[in-house]
């Protein structure tokens, strides 16, 4: 019998430093690790890449984030460092996209956030004012009669118009071909 | 909770003012970059003309 498993004891057998995060990371401490970012950041092509996302109206979170991630999967930082630090990295590239005059959006603000009015907790909790519920009776208006006569009449059942008023309609002319000369 | 919302997160607080208190612990002379280093920063930063800001009246005084 064949089972679709692992192998058992397989683990033993794999390479445990085949990625950069499974080995201690290079840097421990806080302010080593933020330098390195900002060093980092302060590279030319690194700064042009960040102001063009910028540009292109990415938050800095997602900026932080990706940084962050790159350093760790290289190995420069472990993972709970890498959280510790996004807020100074976040804070220098805030700094410097000012300081450069780009226009730059966080991205940690509450925009989904609903704001509580006193009407929204009283739909909420059920409650309605009497003189909301007086002005929510609408009375019912009597339809109008459709016209029978003139543009507006209703056209008579089955009733379909010529095929030359439809051709006119559709801005189509009786014409004949003309003949090919060659 | 993801790694791109702990991220958030750990923005989110440090803009509001407040250090990981236990890692500023480790260390003696405490840590360097802390909100107010920033805030610090900042006004260095933006109080001087901007690079560009300087090269533009450099140009106006060369013709001048």
């Amino acid at each position: 019998m064949r089972l679709n498993a692992p192998i058992p004891g397989g683990n033993y057998m794999s390479d445990t430093r085949n990625y950069a995060w499974h080995r201690p990371p290079d840097t421990v401490d806080y302010d080593e690790a933020v330098s390195y970012l900002i060093d980092k950041i302060d590279e030319p092509e690194e700064k042009e890449l960040i102001f063009a996302m910028l540009g292109i109206d990415a938050h800095i979170t997602t900026i932080v984030t990706t940084l962050l991630l790159q350093a760790v999967s290289k190995g420069k930082l472990g993972i709970d460092l890498a959280i510790l630090i996004a807020g100074p990295v976040a804070r220098y590239i805030e700094i410097s996209a000012k300081n450069a005059g780009v226009k730059y959006e966080m991205g940690v603000e509450d925009k989904d956030r609903v704001v509580i009015t006193p009407t929204l907790l009283k739909a909420s909790m059920g409650i309605i004012d009497e003189e909301d519920e007086d002005e929510q009776v609408i009375p019912e208006e009597p339809a109008p009669e459709a016209p029978s006569e003139g543009l507006m009449a209703m056209p008579e059942a089955g009733g379909v118009a010529p095929e030359e008023e439809q051709t006119a309609m559709l801005g189509g002319v009786d014409e004949e071909e003309p003949e090919d000369e060659l | 909770m993801t790694f791109d919302e702990a991220v958030k997160k750990s923005i989110k607080v440090f803009v509001k003012g407040t250090m990981p208190m236990k890692t500023s612990e480790l260390v003696e002379d405490g840590l360097l970059y802390t909100p107010d280093f920033f805030d610090q920063m900042e006004e260095e930063l933006l109080d001087e003309p901007t690079d560009s800001k300087m090269a533009k009246e450099e140009e106006l005084e060369d013709e001048a």
